[in-house]
């Protein structure tokens, strides 16, 4: 029978990765508090986030504290933080739906995915390795693909938030003007882009694989015997 | 080997709880697109998506169609349609990041629980066997006051999206006033907001009890010969 002593709860809420996973939490609060009045603060504390998601990482590996309880931290926090961008976005952009369209996007296919990964015994959702999608097997088989994507879909967003005025404007026209007349702004917004998209469409592949997978599990347990 | 016939798969995303699972996205997806238009037709789609949700576990029990889909579509459209709903109320409500606040609450909580669930083997986050938390046993204990947590908390977003201007008001102020001076709205108003602020403690609590969760899996897991 497991001794679960007082200290060692204590010791895991306290493993270095997840203090830095708690720091980021503060990180975010403080930078959506300010999201409204500071711009360049609130770019500055998101980046410092995403920095704070890598570290914590590479902490867990270094001093051998990796944990369960680390490992949601940073889904939580990663999708509390991007979903909320969304949400900013959504008020400074219109159409509004457009935003709000693709935070139902990243809620559903995130969860799907966690869920089927379970069912599955994965120990991750990265761990994909036969898909009939080359596109979800070339975003798992090359690290750099999927990190490219993955930021350049966070840059995208950050770069329409800093761009925006306080009053909701037309999406299309902020863009098509930052696109011609913004020459600092211009190649980051367009490589973004392609990495933003490019991560949607895995997005919508996800939730087909995992719904997929979600049905393959109750055929799988009515066989046996 | 388990036989997975293309078949066996298709009858279960065609099981009747599954489709109505179906009707809800569509539901809900026309909602949103009409809901800064017509508050009427919202309210009242959104009604339907909740009939909807009711009718669907009914009918997954009553003929014999229960499936991990089905669970996991229940759990998504919930999610999606209950954060699309706050955000829509922060760009009704000011300050916008009251509702961002329990978007991020909802978003945790649900995410944490779920997760937590899944490692203790439990069939259901509702099955809550022991707790320390009294407030946690009466809600998982008590169907009718989970009930009227979880259906008054949907009605409270409800009513302040319906008696919402087209500009940002202050949510105190709206509120003070529909309480003084709207007498159809008064009532509800208020039985909903206390319902409401208990389902948020809970959210909170099993934020906590959660990550305990996460914390001792690791524990025990270590201790295994």
């Amino acid at each position: 029978m497991a001794k679960n002593t007082p200290k060692k709860t204590t010791s895991i809420y306290l493993y270095i990765p997840n203090i830095i996973g708690y720091v980021r939490i503060f990180v975010n609060c403080y930078a959506f508090a300010q999201c409204l009045n500071d711009k360049k603060l609130f770019v500055v504390l998101y980046f410092i986030s995403f920095v704070l998601d890598g570290l914590d990482g590479w902490c867990a590996r270094k001093f051998n504290q990796v944990s369960t309880l680390g490992a949601v931290l940073d889904m939580v926090v990663d999708r509390v933080s991007t979903n909320s961008l969304l949400v900013i976005l959504s008020q400074y952009y219109s159409p509004g739906l457009f935003f709000l369209a693709f935070l139902g996007l990243d809620i559903s296919s995130h969860w799907l995915q966690m869920y089927s990964t379970f069912l599955s015994g994965k120990a991750s959702h990265k761990d994909v390795k036969d898909s009939n999608f080359w596109l979800l097997k070339t975003y798992y088989g090359n690290r750099t693909f999927m990190a490219y994507c993955c930021i350049a879909a966070e840059v995208f967003y950050l770069i329409l938030y800093f761009i925006a005025n306080n009053q909701p404007n037309s999406l299309i026209d902020v863009m098509i003007n930052a696109v011609r007349h913004n020459s600092l702004v211009r190649f980051p917004l367009i490589l973004s882009m392609i990495g933003w998209a490019t991560k949607q469409i895995i997005n919508v592949i996800q939730i087909k694989t995992s719904a997929d997978a979600c049905v393959l599990y109750d055929i799988n347990r009515k066989q046996k015997p």
